[in-house]
């Protein structure tokens, strides 16, 4: 299958228009993810731009709201409109955006919905065909709904947290990085919303969809939800493999260059055992594992720790891409702790041709990460660069003002 | 996505058949919640995929489609069961994964329960030629295949999408790897940690100057089938409108890479280095700079709280549950910046603070005075005492033959209108044999016995 990015394919979203008053990842994060499909995305902000252009990295020292790389990360491929909300024109513009959109995304809580006498329910009254995205903190009901929310508090209240850190206890849970609290709302707020597009392609309605940070952690912790349906346990965290009910054996292994290897030594199964002890030997450091009596499981199992300590000294000889390229080869599944840096060259994401170039005005181009999926039959659009402050707000309300009154036609049939 | 697999006994099939009957006189004792598949609703009704999905990606995307009214046929190998149907976790035994029966019951094991509600389960063995046509006739009567084998399982079976189309025109394909079906690695094993190592995001999580802490989950394995749940989903979209189909391919590990998020750009735009002894950043946040900003200790053993200050009236929040003491006046944490700065001596300050104080009520009385603030809740907490998750009714119960009443996760989205039918718990192993084969794929009752007896279905 030739899995190449196709140029020239259609996008399946073409056609949508989605208004943006997202103002944390979660919501840009969706956002951007329907604009890659093809959605015309027009992200609102205030005059003095979302809040979220204000958190750093900044680009190449810069700093203002054009040079946050938090905002290049999100939002690419959208438009950017500011609307004073607040002001005396209050919601009236927004609402005439709405007029012509098929989603809308808001990440505000229920008091600051209040704040600025925005009723999303009546929104889907006053706009049957618009689908409403909520996602935020904790949902729009519910005790918490106005508590406030991080992506540290969003892990670790909803559990997470407790499955990650390392083997010594007396060092707190350590948070994931890279905003994953945030991206898992983001996960379930794209899939709904793509529900909604397919409800309304047999009803031609729209809806409200309240999406719950808080709950969206609370269904991503894997094994730790069944293990407190079924047998009632609790998992306990180990540095980097999985919580379990009682303590497993280390899988981080140090290589040579300083570099870790991620691998589970599993004594067990004649093959893997087989696959590791040749491999070892081929590079003569299989010692007595080639000997008879390590051939029967009980033995190994019994001499557990005598074989942990070969392959920790197997590994710590050997730079950390020669083990897991030939640990691969070997059949074992072995992964090397890749930094975000060693990334760009590896000749597997090369060959794939992952990494796409996005023109950045006075910084050059910026290798972007390509889409997650690919498509033979349609394409995500090619990426552009997160747009800078109020770029589109003359353009957008103009065709506004020009089609006032002609209700709004989307190309969706079934 | 390993592709390890074991044989399972005959006495594993005998349990099998015999908790069919058993789950056929519950339905008929109780009266109520038929196992016996209908029409569905919502808004995937009408769409049938064909799913080989196993482990937990393929299972946990097609969850996904099954709950919101795909007609979800898992097709199963009596001699290769399925990881989560041997993993031993059942009711009322607390045990490690690897701990596993050898000749486990496949009807027993509560992960296969938990990724495959809503789903119909038929069993088919590939290895027979008699199986792979009937396989080609599900195809046919499907509009969705789904599949995350090691490459080159379903090329063995002929089974690659020019052939798929041809059984079925206009078919989605979804095939969900580690690496994705193209480039020199797509051949590497993986499962996911080892995604979560190669894709960057085990690398960037941990203390500064340590090994990283990286997960103590697969979240990559719920991730990825998240990516696959969106691209099938706008496939389907797409095909509604333009009639056209499409082969899917989702790497797990360019999803990871995709949620490294920003530093990704500070690496490329600034070479920022993550190799550096102040990267990673433990619990502390660099952007913006918040502080405190980290994990502390509570009453309890191993009972934390989060806590999260953006700004001086957060800041003044903190004060005022804090309560009057030295360092609440201490001038290095007079401003942000400041208490950004000296975070370590803040850190020590604040983990004096709340060791003797409940995570839960010092949670409260923070959010009460504008504070982000959190427990570190278990998921005894998150599934039997959040008010949040339980006033929204995110997890919910259904009964199943043989594991009982069990809870589910549910979906963490209320819709107005779409509904999410939870109809069922999952297949018994070969639980929907006669309804596919015979009524939906037409098999004859003579040739439908055959079949079973000779050990193709």
């Amino acid at each position: 299958m030739d899995m190449q990015r196709p140029a020239g394919l259609p996008h399946p979203l073409t056609g949508l228009t989605v208004v943006e008053l997202a103002e944390d990842p979660a919501g840009e994060y969706v956002g951007r993810l329907l604009a890659e499909m093809g959605a015309r995305v027009i992200k609102v902000e205030p005059p003095g731009g979302s809040p979220s252009r204000a958190v750093g990295p900044f680009a190449k020292g810069q700093s203002g709201p054009d040079a946050s790389l938090n905002f290049w990360f999100y939002n690419s491929n959208k438009a950017s409109v500011t609307l004073d909300l607040a002001g005396r024109d209050g919601l009236a513009p927004l609402k005439a955006l709405l007029g012509r959109a098929d989603i809308f995304i808001s990440t505000l809580q229920p008091r600051a919905l209040a704040a600025l006498g925005l009723d999303l329910e009546s929104l889907t009254e006053a706009f049957p065909r618009l689908i409403v995205l909520s996602v935020t903190a904790f949902g729009l009901t519910g005790p918490w709904a106005d508590y406030k929310s991080s992506d540290l508090i969003a892990l670790a209240a909803g559990g997470p947290l407790n499955s990650c850190g390392y083997d010594d206890h007396s060092i707190p849970p350590i948070r994931p990085g890279g905003n994953q609290g945030y991206h898992s709302a983001a996960s379930f707020a794209h899939i709904a919303v793509m529900l909604a597009l397919l409800e309304r392609q047999k009803s031609g309605l729209g809806q409200l969809l309240d999406v719950s940070m808080h709950e969206a952690c609370a269904v991503n912790v894997e094994l730790a939800n069944p293990y407190w349906f079924y047998p009632k346990v609790q998992v306990k965290r180990q540095t980097c493999r999985h919580a379990q009910p009682s303590p497993t054996q280390p899988a981080l292994f140090r290589c040579a260059d300083d570099r870790f290897v991620y691998f589970v030594l599993i004594v067990a199964e004649p093959k893997a055992w087989q696959a590791l002890v040749q491999w070892m030997d081929g590079k003569g450091m299989a010692a007595q594992l080639t000997e008879p009596e390590f051939s029967d499981v009980a033995y190994r199992q019994a001499n557990f720790d005598q074989i942990q300590e070969l392959v920790e000294c197997f590994f710590l000889v050997h730079g950390s891409d020669e083990m897991y390229k030939e640990g691969q080869a070997a059949g074992l599944p072995i992964g090397v702790l890749n930094a975000p840096e060693d990334l760009f060259a590896d000749e597997h994401l090369v060959a794939r041709g992952f990494f796409v170039d996005v023109e950045h005005e006075g910084v050059g181009a910026v290798p972007y990460p390509g889409a997650a999926y690919r498509f033979t039959n349609f394409a995500e659009v090619p990426r552009t660069a997160a747009p800078k402050l109020g770029a589109d707000t003359a353009a957008v309300l103009a065709e506004v003002a020009s089609e006032a009154g002609a209700p709004h036609k989307t190309t969706e049939t079934v | 996505m390993m592709s390890e697999r074991r044989s399972a006994d005959q006495g594993a099939v005998n349990m099998q058949d015999s908790s069919i009957a058993a789950a056929a006189n519950l339905a008929s004792q109780t009266g109520a919640g038929s196992r016996q598949p209908g029409a569905r609703r919502g808004p995937l009704a009408g769409v049938r995929v064909a799913d080989f999905c196993w482990m937990g990606v393929g299972a946990c995307a097609t969850r996904l489609l099954a709950d919101f009214g795909a007609e979800v046929i898992r097709i199963e190998d009596r001699n290769r069961l399925d990881m989560p149907r041997r993993l031993p976790i059942y009711k009322g035994e607390a045990r490690t994964y690897g701990e596993e029966d050898a000749n486990p019951d496949p009807n027993k094991g509560g992960l296969f329960n938990n990724y495959n509600r809503n789903k119909l389960g038929v069993t088919i063995n590939m290895r027979d030629p008699r199986g792979r046509a009937l396989a080609d006739r599900l195809i046919s009567a499907s509009s969705v295949v789904t599949e995350n084998f090691a490459p080159g399982v379903m090329e063995r079976w002929g089974l690659v999408y020019e052939r798929l189309n041809q059984l079925s025109p206009g078919v989605i394909f979804a095939r969900m790897s580690g690496f994705g079906h193209s480039g020199p690695h797509a051949e590497y094993r993986s499962y996911g940690p080892v995604v979560q190592a190669v894709s960057g995001i085990s690398h960037i999580s941990g203390l500064p100057g340590q090994e990283p802490s990286g997960w103590g989950l697969s979240y990559m394995d719920n991730e990825a089938a998240f990516f696959n749940a969106s691209a099938l989903l706008t496939a389907i979209y797409h095909r509604n409108i333009t009639g056209v189909g499409t082969e899917i391919d989702v790497s797990a590990v360019e999803a990871g890479i995709n949620l490294l998020g920003p530093i990704m750009l500070d690496v490329a735009v600034n070479g920022r280095s993550t190799r550096g002894p102040d990267y990673p950043t433990g619990n502390r946040l660099e952007h913006p700079q918040a502080a405190p900003h980290g994990v502390y200790p509570c009453l309890g053993e191993d009972r934390w709280i989060a806590i999260a200050v953006f700004d001086d009236a957060e800041w003044q929040g903190l004060l005022a549950v804090a309560g009057d003491r030295e360092w609440t006046r201490d001038p290095r944490f007079a401003s942000q910046a400041a208490r950004f700065a000296n975070q370590d001596a803040l850190d020590a300050h604040i983990a004096d603070w709340t060791r003797s104080q409940d995570r839960h009520a010092l949670m409260h009385a923070l959010q009460a005075k504008g504070v982000a603030a959190g427990a570190v809740q278990t998921t005894e907490d998150t599934i039997d005492h959040d008010p949040q998750i339980a006033g929204r009714g995110l997890f919910f119960e259904m009964d199943h033959p043989v594991i009982g009443e069990a809870l589910f996760e549910g979906t963490p989205v209320q819709f107005s209108r779409t509904v999410q039918e939870n109809w069922r718990s999952a297949p018994l192993l070969g639980e929907d044999n006669a309804h596919v084969f015979k009524t939906l794929l037409g098999v004859p009752d003579d040739e439908y016995e055959t079949l079973a007896a000779e050990g193709v279905i």
